[in-house]
């Protein structure tokens, strides 16, 4: 069934008497929902809402101030994907407080898009150390498990790891006290984690569930799912992108992934520490691990795990927000000059807002 | 970061592959994918340089024409 003709059946349900309010937990499938315009397409009763499907958004200051640090008084190169440069941190003035500071200040720091790269730069800079500070959901960690097991990887390769898993902060969110009635669940993250990894949602949560790609037609066929079960008040599974995603995710990624990390409880900025959420190297990757071989100090953080002052992208991941009812969106905060990681970040529900030219400030 | 992009594949060389997208070609690892892997002229989803699973040419297509729109968004 094509995009237009799913739309039409969305269209055609039912009006409930509140509305049904619909998660998403990826930067990828808010992207699409904007640019796509679906929600003015939608029925007024369809409230699509962004949660914490950023990465970047959610490393904690902690790791971004370890990072700066160590890339400023250890002689090594430090490198990241791009978006993590920009995010700023709350220090005290004068300090570098991102990695694009630090880089003004003469740290060699550069941007990344793949660990192939990574790779090939560990071998040009050989013996300087390289450390690969990685943020990023399961579509990233894997890829990064997959080049720890490269049989010639360079010796002067390390790593800071603040990658985090996307369902458990699902989880916390539901614990917490659901604010939403259904949920569509990301499309590349199952392709490799699985649909069955998001059964919990209807099993322990009574609330249906899509796995959904990023095109209209597997994005609308998953929001037809999940609005038709909650108009039943039905909770379900669907798998609404199964060209990509199968029941039980790639196998060979889920090893590689279970090769290289251990599961951890870890903090998300804004939000606070969520069990089982985080990845550390395993004892067979423990001598790459920055962190142990590259020690600074980082004390001094005015307002630990904290978003900004005045901002309110915690709320924001925590899906009690949208963007455009944060005080400073669209007055201080714009991507040209962010103030806080959601506006910072491609994945960042603020920035997706703006650039696709949502300017009505709602605060 | 969490944005996959439908690549086809030109050519294999040990764990790694040409593939290309919207004209753009490059080098892409097999490694996260179950064994047998693809031929040249088969589609992967790729992530960060590397393929996350097969995808088939229909699918692609639609990325593709996603991919544009949004770019074409990105600068109106």
């Amino acid at each position: 069934m094509n995009a237009r003709d799913t739309l039409a059946r969305i269209q055609a349900l039912p009006a409930p008497l509140r509305p049904i309010r619909v998660l998403n937990v990826c930067g990828g499938h808010e992207r699409s929902i904007t640019e796509l315009g679906l929600r003015s397409l939608l029925p007024d009763w369809v409230q699509l809402i962004p949660g914490p499907g950023c990465p970047v958004c959610v490393c904690p200051e902690e790791a971004i101030h370890q990072a700066i640090q160590m890339a400023l008084l250890h002689p090594l190169t430090l490198v990241a994907f791009g978006d993590m440069l920009r995010v700023p941190v709350n220090l005290n003035k004068g300090e570098a407080n991102s990695l694009a500071a630090a880089r003004a200040q003469g740290a060699d720091i550069r941007p990344i898009a793949s660990p192939l790269e990574v790779i090939a730069l560990a071998r040009s800079l050989a013996p300087r150390p390289l450390v690969f500070f990685v943020a990023g959901f399961e579509t990233t960690l894997a890829p990064v498990a997959a080049m720890l097991a490269e049989a010639d990887l360079p010796a002067n390769l390390f790593l800071q790891l603040a990658g985090r898993r996307t369902w458990p902060a699902v989880e916390f969110l539901l614990q917490a006290g659901s604010s939403f009635e259904a949920m569509i669940a990301p499309g590349h993250v199952a392709a490799i984690m699985g649909a069955n990894e998001w059964r919990f949602v209807a099993e322990k949560y009574a609330l249906p569930v899509a796995v959904a790609g990023f095109a209209a037609d597997t994005l609308l066929t998953g929001l037809h799912a999940v609005l038709r079960h909650a108009l039943r008040h039905e909770a379900a599974l669907d798998n609404a992108y199964p060209a990509v995603v199968k029941a039980d995710g790639n196998p060979q990624a889920q090893a590689l992934l279970a090769k290289a990390f251990d599961i951890v409880d870890a903090p998300w900025r804004g939000i606070g520490s969520i069990p089982a959420s985080g990845y550390r190297l395993t004892s067979l990757h423990a001598a790459r691990d920055a962190s142990l071989q590259f020690p600074v100090a980082i004390s001094g953080h005015k307002r630990s795990g904290q978003m900004p002052a005045g901002c309110d992208c915690a709320a924001v991941l925590l899906a009690h927000k949208r963007p455009s009812e944060c005080r400073l969106y669209g007055r201080a905060c714009t991507p040209e000059s962010p103030i806080g990681p959601c506006m910072v970040s491609d994945e960042g529900a603020c920035h997706i807002w703006w650039r696709a030219g949502e300017r009505v400030a709602t605060a | 970061m969490c944005l996959g992009v439908p690549m086809k594949i030109v050519s294999l060389h040990g764990e790694r592959a040409f593939a290309e997208a919207l004209g753009v070609r490059r080098e892409i690892a097999l490694s996260l994918l179950p064994q047998p892997w693809p031929h040249p002229g088969d589609y992967v989803m790729v992530h960060v340089g590397y393929a996350i699973e097969r995808v088939d040419a229909t699918l692609a297509e639609e990325s593709h024409t996603l991919w544009q729109a949004m770019e074409a968004g990105r600068d109106a």
